[in-house]
């Protein structure tokens, strides 16, 4: 039985489709990454899932309880981290962690516990008596993370959790999550941040314009799409000839020229390409430093899926 | 720990604002012990039924049942401030539901109340209440005027905060709604003696029939009206309370 399952799932505000038909599985103990340009339907489908708005059709199981019929054992079972900021402004950073406890019903002593270990996990515990209002954005982030640790659960919610945090709390955040899912949690994650989704998602869905465009693990999606490969070329001297040469070559695919020390060709062809590009550069003297054939990134991948879908909608 | 109880708890820790709930309970006494002797000049005594009382006993009855009104102010401005600092949805992702969330602002908002008029009650006793006709067996109605009016109020005030986003907003539309309740009320005068539109007018207020049941509460001055008004406020209250949740279980978070 998967974790969260939506079977058609629609949501509609007037004439807007903020969900046009999507449908997907993510299995216990797994981190989805759910990957989409603004507005693409993300947070539309963290807030259905979370029980906070109902869809306008469509089925969803969470954790094995109906979403429509069994809203509030959905909710005792799960953590969310919201996108838009959430705290409560009179009390301190301490004093929210352990009110947030409370209200989750957790004992005293494991309370206090708790608290003094998420303020060290998540280095707060020098701002532990600032009161929340007086918090920069990032350190508000951090709390906010933080204090959805505070209660148990099966299943995070995390909706662009890293906004707002600097490398190192964003890497400790990442990490602490993917010590958490070795436990058994399962996370359903959304972020903008490629190298975030590699890190952390076993499966990830792209979303665009409320349909889900692609759907598989980090490495599956770069097979599957990934075709087109990368290759960067750099010269140790600016070649002024640069542009004729490779225009006289007639290469299937895009090329982008830094400067004229620097050659960068995404193609599906790009072994044959770097063999006759450096043909020709050999025969007009110009002297190569370094080569590379690389596959491409996530993003890469995510840009070029996110641009196709909307070329062939538009 | 009950869901509801685990949410009083945070509103009364976390988004009530202290100063404010000082204020709520200062406040009448300047009314009862300045406005009070100051207007005894005008109006030495008030006629309730059979009984007579000073006005410094009339008011501070009255008092009661304005800060119980004022006092339920408080729930708007919890749901207002939820909803600023994204806490509205926090809980409701929470093991919590639309109506415990609710139910929680409602109970909050009573015990203020109640700590306020207990208060009021304990100045009162040895000074305006000195020589009025404190009728114990009656006491329950102060209860049930306090618990009622709360929840009417209460209710009022999640009202205005749902439509209402902007705070100024807000707080000018609940201020001026209450300043009519306040004046156009027995709160502060009896309806006897008043221009006849304007004793009408009062009783189309729910202060007053909060005030009323308080005053028959507290002084056993029973007419069969209070019978009427207990009525009238009990079904007003729970229209209100529904309406109230409804339109929070409507409201997108």
């Amino acid at each position: 039985m998967s974790c969260i399952t939506a079977e058609n799932l629609y949501k509609s505000y007037g004439n807007v489709k903020a969900l046009d038909g999507i449908s997907l599985n993510v299995n216990y103990g797994k981190v989805f990454g759910f990957l989409g340009p603004n507005g693409a339907g993300k947070t539309t489908a963290i807030k259905i899932f979370t029980t906070l708005i109902q869809p306008t059709s469509g089925k969803v199981s969470i954790l094995g309880h109906d979403l429509l019929k069994q809203p509030n054992m959905i909710k005792q079972r799960i953590g969310v981290v919201q996108q838009k900021p959430s705290f409560e402004s009179n009390l301190t950073v301490e004093g929210s962690l352990n009110l947030y406890g409370k209200l989750w019903n957790i004992s005293n002593g494991e309370r206090n516990k708790r608290v003094q270990d998420l303020l060290k996990m998540f280095a707060i515990e020098d701002i532990r008596n600032v009161k929340n209002e007086e918090l920069s954005i990032g350190q508000r982030r951090r709390v906010q993370v933080a204090r959805e640790f505070m209660h148990d659960m099966d299943l995070l919610f995390l909706d662009e959790p890293t906004v707002g945090l600097d490398p190192s709390a964003r890497r400790t955040l990442l990490d602490y999550i993917k010590e958490r899912v070795k436990e058994g949690l399962t996370v359903f994650f959304t972020t903008h941040i490629m190298e975030e989704a590699e890190y952390l998602c076993d499966e990830i869905a792209i979303i665009n314009k409320g349909k889900i465009i692609a759907m598989d693990t980090p490495s599956g999606l770069k097979q599957k799409f990934g075709g087109v490969k990368i290759v960067e070329i750099k010269l140790k001297e600016p070649f002024n000839g640069i542009e004729n040469v490779l225009n006289s070559l007639g290469i299937s695919g895009n090329v982008e020229l830094q400067d004229s020390t620097s050659i960068k060709i995404s193609a599906h062809n790009a072994e044959q390409i770097l063999i006759s590009v450096i043909e020709s550069l050999n025969k007009n003297n110009a002297q190569v430093a370094s080569i590379s054939v690389n596959p491409p990134s996530l993003e890469e991948i995510f840009l070029a899926m996110v641009d196709g879908a909307n070329e062939s909608s538009s | 720990m009950n869901p509801v109880l685990r949410l009083v708890n945070r509103n009364l820790t976390a988004t009530i604002d202290k100063p404010f709930l000082i204020w709520q309970i200062i406040f009448p006494l300047v009314y009862i012990f300045v406005a009070g002797y100051a207007y005894t000049a005008v109006i030495s005594s008030v006629s309730l039924g059979e009984v007579n009382i000073d006005y410094p006993a009339f008011i501070a009855s009255g008092m009661i049942g304005f800060n119980v009104m004022n006092s339920s102010l408080i729930a708007g401005t919890m749901i207002w401030t939820d909803r600023r600092n994204g806490m509205f949805e926090q809980i409701l992702v929470g093991p919590f539901t639309r109506s415990q969330y609710i139910a929680s602002n409602i109970l909050t908002i009573t015990m203020i109340a109640f700590i306020s008029a207990g208060m009021i009650f304990a100045v009162s006793v040895p000074t305006v209440f000195v020589n009025a006709p404190i009728s114990l067996p009656t006491l329950p109605y102060v209860i049930l005027s306090i618990i009622l009016g709360s929840i009417f109020f209460g209710s009022l005030a999640i009202i205005a905060s749902i439509r209402l986003r902007s705070s100024e907003r807000f707080q000018i539309t609940i201020n001026t709604m209450f300043l009519f309740f306040a004046f156009v009320s027995t709160t502060f005068y009896p309806a006897e003696g008043a221009p006849e539109a304007l004793a009408t007018a009062f009783y189309v207020n729910p202060l007053t029939y909060l005030v009323d049941i308080m005053r028959f509460g507290l002084f056993g001055t029973f007419s069969s009206f209070i019978v009427w008004e207990a009525v009238i406020l009990a079904t007003a209250s729970g229209v209100m309370f529904l309406v109230a949740t409804y339109m929070l279980a409507k409201l997108n978070a």
